[in-house]
């Protein structure tokens, strides 16, 4: 059983050349300043910046709701794909993926120009509403596919002793979806923190997000700051998905068989 | 599977040679800034002048900086760049673009030297006063900044001025260009008329003004106006304008023509006006960077596109303004619908009094209260805070009460599914 | 049981429809001329007709564009499953610390933002003196998509039999043969997902595959149309040419939409 650990081998070599050194790079970059001394100016600009900490505060409150968003429309949509009597398409699960391969540029610039026609003020709904739109089927997937090939039997035998139709989903059929619902959530969560051209769309480009703030650094040749926001963003989200990720997978892991 | 792959990495390989170097012309440039057809006539040309064949490949980018960032670091070997006018100062006082031989080229075929602007010889003089600019790069096309408006929202009177984005008349129907840099120039020129007027500082000066006092003012000013924004305009704010819902927004002339003929097609009438206290002046220009393999080609490449003809097909193909002085290029312009204005400054004396459009070449009265700002260079962080400044803050305590929530309901689920943990372990030990 | 398939319909279609009402809108303004997304000049194929007659500005640099993304998507989606997949099986059966990092490590190209692992990978090929072009490209897309695979096939891990692998091992299987008729099997939902969205990844990837090109003039669809964004407007003729993409994908799910039917119906009958 330990040898199939080894099989994480290749990934890792390949992360660590593809992901961990770009990292030092970026670590690099944070730490200096644009003369290439060493500092720590750029991590305090960002602590000290009371812009900066609620542009990010509020890019973790947009990716909380766009998640339970996601959750809460892509959740019943997964079930019922993933129903064999409601639904007898195996294709049709692909269709919530389609629109995303039109270019998002056009496809934002199209759903702005919707709202615009039919007089609804761009903000923070339609800021949600583009998010979720983007999201929702990377929330629909691992769920769908949980479902699909969930053991009958386990529903089937808590209705035989008794459980009501609600009970099953709540005792049975949810807790085994759960690790298909956490890898929506993390595919969901993390990459909104950091998603930015939708906001400029949607907004009218007036509500900003920390992706905004990075993005533009960077477009001014302001590599450093942008390296330390990045990397200050990644350290916290990082280090919280980790953990929580580590408590899911051992309590799924312990409860079953 | 396999197969496939192979396949892939051998095409990769092979399309990443691209034969000899010497016989490539790497051209950088803008999208849509080009008129693509004159591209394989240049390798023509190219062909007749020198015996030699080559090939143009052509690649855009959409943001100046990344694009010098990455010549910057990572020393890519583009032969012949477009940049905008900071950018070639940048460049220039870094030591990133190479010396242009004119003297290489033939004087039958030395447009370069033949079609000069005046004006855009003083431009660039500006650019750095120690290194002439003129030596190291030659301007593409150029543009002023103003107001487009809604003629029949807004007075030309109303629109003559940068304070009409704070007029109130028009709250919400505002769009602002988000950059910082084009933004804080005529607002300056604005709040410091009064001392332009009077002399006191002149329009030079202002454009190298990137004091604190300055900054600050700027800041109010734009916060001022903030409520009245329907947008910070990045890409799109001049499609707002031709379906009528902005109409006000502080933009280039080069946009604004594209912007009027379009509006025009759907029955909603556009105009621009560089507004009275005075303005910018953008350009681009070829540029030569450092790391170029290939400087001859990217010499004659930059001559091509000063030839009259080529330069008219490049306007008429792209909608924006060249920059070449050649009488060719006014004698395509003349439109006896506009009244005559005096381009004297930009095509030599007899260019005094001309039928032309006045968004696309201005007035000289107007021109002479245009300058060029200039790289904020190391004081761009002081620009982009104050940016932030004006447009950011959205964080209300809804959102600070939603992440408390958040972080309470997973702490909960943290210690549920330990001391439910706790409990099954209990049990099984029995 | 009726009612609730009804309703059950009624909410996959709504969703549906409002996913896809911008795609209709594209289309339908792809029958117009006005270069600005949402103004009406009256009815006209002229764009389409653009596109093929060659009178479109750069139709040979859209064309390459096109061609491109869909090479560097199929490129890096198809290695990006394979690798993700054995490194789910990998990281499914390591514990404590070692999982953690590998977890951490992974979910690194979801948390950064596109820019700035362009703007690493970028730093990091010239700081190894890679030439940039096609293969660096692709390998920053694997680079994204693989976390999306790997984050599809645990789920199903988790769902399988643990000892079916073993099982086969103890009847006489070759342990290529055990990933091959036991493993694939099982998790080949998840692989499917974690290919589409890394093919769906790749397609929309700008930054990335800005910083990783290099300077042999190869743009994707991404690239080339954040780019025409900026000066004057969108390009008019890449309203038929997304029509036409999204058609011709249409076609091709309906297509195995009916196969797919007509032999379960078969299945059926026997």
């Amino acid at each position: 059983m330990n040898k199939r650990s080894t099989w994480a081998l290749p990934y890792f070599i390949f992360l660590v050349l593809f992901v961990v050194l770009p990292l030092v790079m970026i670590v690099i970059y944070a730490l200096q300043d644009g003369s290439g001394h060493f500092t720590l100016q750029n991590i305090t600009k960002f602590f000290t910046d009371k812009d900066a900490l609620s542009t990010f505060a509020l890019s973790i409150e947009v990716a909380i709701e766009n998640t339970l968003l996601c959750i809460l429309l892509g959740y019943p949509a997964a079930y019922i794909l993933a129903d064999n009597k409601l639904n007898k398409s195996a294709v049709t699960v692909v269709l919530f993926i389609l629109p995303m391969w039109i270019n998002a540029l056009m496809r934002t610039l199209a759903t702005a120009e919707l709202f615009n026609m039919a007089g609804v003020p761009l903000g923070k709904g339609t800021l949600l509403f583009g998010m979720c739109y983007d999201y929702l089927p990377f929330m629909i997937y691992p769920i769908y596919n949980q479902l699909k090939k969930m053991d009958k039997s386990y529903a089937e035998a808590a209705q035989d002793l008794g459980a009501t139709p609600g009970q099953v989903f709540r005792k049975v059929t949810l807790p085994l979806s759960m690790p298909g619902v956490w890898s929506g959530v993390m595919m969901v969560f993390m990459p909104t923190v950091s998603t930015f051209a939708i906001s400029e769309f949607l907004t009218n480009n007036k509500i900003k997000l920390f992706g905004t703030i990075i993005q533009e650094n960077i477009n001014n040749s302001m590599w450093n700051y942008g390296a330390a926001l990045s990397l200050i963003m990644l350290l916290i989200i990082g280090i919280t998905t980790v953990l929580q990720g580590n408590d899911q997978q051992e309590e799924t892991s312990g409860g079953l068989i | 599977m396999k197969k496939f792959l192979i396949l892939a990495a051998l095409s990769a390989v092979l399309l990443s040679c691209s034969g000899n170097r010497d016989q490539v012309l790497k051209v950088y440039n803008w999208s849509d800034y080009i008129d693509e057809s004159v591209l394989p006539e240049f390798e023509a040309w190219y062909k007749a002048q020198t015996g030699e064949d080559i090939k143009v490949v052509y690649q855009t980018f959409d943001v100046n900086e990344t694009m010098l960032s990455k010549i910057e670091k990572g020393h890519e070997d583009y032969d012949v760049v477009c940049p905008s006018d900071y950018i070639i100062e940048r460049m220039l006082n870094e030591g990133l673009i190479l010396p242009l031989d004119f003297a290489s080229i033939p004087d039958e075929i030395n447009y370069i030297a033949h079609n000069r602007s005046p004006f855009m010889h003083q431009m660039f003089r500006e650019i750095n006063p120690s290194i002439d600019a003129n030596d190291y790069s030659v301007p593409y096309m150029w543009g002023t900044s103003g107001i487009i408006y809604n003629t029949e929202k807004v007075t030309a009177e109303e629109a003559g001025t940068w304070d009409i984005i704070r007029n109130p008349k028009f709250a919400g129907q505002i769009l602002i260009k988000d950059a910082p840099r084009d933004v804080y120039g005529p607002v300056l020129i604005y709040l410091k008329q009064k001392e332009l007027k009077e002399g006191k500082v002149t329009l030079q000066e202002l454009m190298h003004d990137s004091s604190d006092a300055s900054l600050a003012a700027v800041e109010s000013y734009l916060k001022e106006v903030k409520p009245g924004v329907l947008g910070w305009e990045a890409d799109f704010g001049k499609d707002q304008m031709t379906k009528g819902r902005g109409v006000v927004s502080l933009n280039w002339s080069g946009d604004a023509v594209w912007a009027i003929e379009e509006a025009a097609e759907v029955g909603v009438s556009l105009d621009y006006i560089v507004p009275e206290e005075g303005s910018n002046v953008w350009f681009d220009g070829w540029v030569i960077p450092k790391y170029a393999k290939n400087v001859k080609a990217a010499t004659y490449f930059i001559d091509f596109m000063c030839r009259p003809d080529i330069a008219i097909r490049n306007m008429d193909g792209t909608g924006y303004v060249s920059a070449n002085g050649a009488i060719e290029v006014l004698e395509s312009q003349i439109d006896e619908e506009y009244e005559a204005i005096d381009l004297s400054y930009f095509f030599g004396a007899d260019a005094d009094s001309v039928h032309v459009n006045p968004v696309l070449y201005p007035d000289k009265a107007v021109i002479d209260r245009c300058a060029l700002e200039h790289d904020w260079g190391k004081d761009t962080d002081k620009l982009l805070a104050m940016w932030s400044r004006v447009k950011g803050d959205n964080a209300s305590s809804m959102t600070y009460i939603i992440l408390a929530l958040a972080l309470a309901a997973v702490l909960a689920a943290v210690i549920v599914s330990k001391s439910s943990k706790k409990r099954r372990h209990r049990k099984s030990r029995r | 049981m009726k009612a609730k398939r009804f309703f059950a319909k009624a909410y996959i279609w709504l969703l549906l429809i409002v996913l896809y009402a911008p795609i209709v809108f594209i289309v339908v303004f792809s029958f117009t001329e006005a270069k600005s997304l949402g103004n009406w000049t009256g009815f006209s194929t002229q764009l389409y007709q653009n596109l093929f007659n060659g009178s479109m500005q750069n139709s040979s640099g859209l064309l390459s564009a096109v061609k491109n993304t869909l090479l560097i998507a199929l490129a890096a989606s198809v290695v990006a499953t394979i690798l993700g997949t054995i490194a789910a099986i990998g990281i499914y059966h390591l514990h404590g610390r070692k999982r953690g990092v590998m977890t951490f490590l992974n979910n690194i190209p979801m948390i950064n933002p596109d820019i700035i692992t362009g703007v690493s990978l970028f730093l990091l090929f010239v700081f190894l003196g890679i030439s940039q072009g096609y293969l660096t490209v692709i390998l920053a897309h694997i680079t994204f998509c693989t976390p999306y695979v790997v984050l599809n096939v645990m789920p199903k891990l988790r769902q399988m039999n643990p000892n079916i692998y073993e099982a086969a091992l103890d009847l006489g299987a070759t342990p290529a043969q055990a990933l091959r008729k036991v493993l694939v099997p099982a998790l080949r939902p998840g692989m499917v997902s974690g290919f589409i969205l890394s093919f769906t990844m790749s397609l929309d990837d700008f930054a990335v595959t800005f910083f990783t090109r290099g300077t042999i003039g190869l743009d994707t669809l991404s690239t080339y149309i954040y780019a025409d964004a900026r000066k004057g407007g969108l390009t008019p003729e890449l309203k038929p040419l997304m029509s036409i993409l999204f058609l011709v994908i249409l076609i091709v799910l309906l297509v195995i939409n009916i196969r797919q039917s007509k032999q379960l119906s078969s299945i059926e009958k026997k």
